[in-house]
């Protein structure tokens, strides 16, 4: 099945970036993050139930939750939103059991217009221990040796390729 | 805070220089001044940056105090692509889910005005897109 969701690391090396585009005006896709009951649609895997507990959707608000899921595992879950600016942009960060958001970066969902339909484009900023700025031009880097793939995933698998070649 | 394993990665990974180190140290171990050739960059700054990516497990540096060649990790690159790969099938399936909600939120509101006497049709279609953001 072909992919409807890529992963862009090229672009800026502080943050993993992915853009979907949906058939629906803005107001409503912007709506259907802004209420527990929405979220619960939608936020968890297939087969998991979502129960809230605490759902604050303002700067520094609180989304507690648990995720239950089709074996009768229960996954706490926190999501503090940093950012709320209705209905253009979202930020939060997500921290709990699971294991695949366990990275700290912030989350910026940000959502545009485009005639009817919604673009959605997510933002994973890393921490990065060095200024977030993009410095290539300070290091000098040769831009051909920094070859732009469209995903580090095809990136990091070719290196390991040519490591174990 | 020293981070997780995992974020360690990504930080040493957030950087156009470490990034095109390794893709040098892909194509086989070397030393560091050969290293810092292409970088107009000073040979503190290139250890600074090995550093990193030593401490992240990205790399690994020989033993022989001539010579301390810099050797990439490949099990750690392929730590990183799997979780990339879940970390996008999250999100794709997270967005899948969000698509077919909002065709379903769609139906209902379509399906509701269809309902409705012809005039309050006319008015609510015409108020459409203006809506708050809340059902």
């Amino acid at each position: 099945m072909q992919p409807t969701f890529s992963l862009d690391l090229a672009q800026d090396p502080n943050a993993i970036i992915g853009t979907r585009i949906f058939d629906a005006p803005r107001a409503l896709v912007f709506s259907a993050w802004t209420e527990p009951r929405h979220f619960a649609q939608w936020w968890g895997p297939n087969g998991f139930t979502t129960t809230t507990s605490k759902f604050e959707f303002l700067p520094g608000g609180e989304w507690r939750f648990v995720m239950h899921g089709p074996d009768g595992r229960d996954y706490k879950n926190r999501v503090v939103f940093d950012e709320v600016v209705p209905p253009e942009r979202i930020a939060y960060r997500h921290s709990g059991e699971d294991e695949t958001e366990s990275i700290r970066f912030k989350t910026v969902v940000t959502f545009e217009e485009l005639g009817g339909k919604t673009k959605l484009t997510m933002h994973a900023v890393f921490p990065s221990a060095e200024a977030r700025d993009y410095v290539i031009r300070e290091h000098g880097a040769d831009k051909g040796q920094i070859e732009t793939l469209t995903r580090l995933a095809e990136y990091v698998a070719r290196l390991a390729q040519d490591a174990n070649s | 805070m020293t981070p997780d394993p995992l974020s360690a990665k990504f930080q040493a990974l957030a950087d156009p220089t470490r990034r095109a180190i390794l893709a040098r140290l892909a194509l086989g171990e070397t030393s560091v001044s050969e290293l810092a050739e292409p970088f107009a960059m000073s040979m503190p700054a290139v250890s600074k940056h090995l550093k990193v990516l030593e401490n992240a497990g990205m790399i690994t540096r020989g033993r022989d105090a001539q010579w301390r060649p810099c050797r990439i990790e490949p099990g750690a690159l392929k730590e990183v692509d799997d979780w990339l790969e879940q970390y996008r099938l999250l999100w794709e399936e997270r967005f899948d889910r969000l698509d077919a909600y909002l065709k379903q939120l769609q139906a209902a509101e379509r399906s509701t005005l269809s309902k409705l006497p012809k005039k309050k049709q006319a008015r609510a279609t015409s108020r459409k897109g203006k809506r708050p953001g809340s059902n």
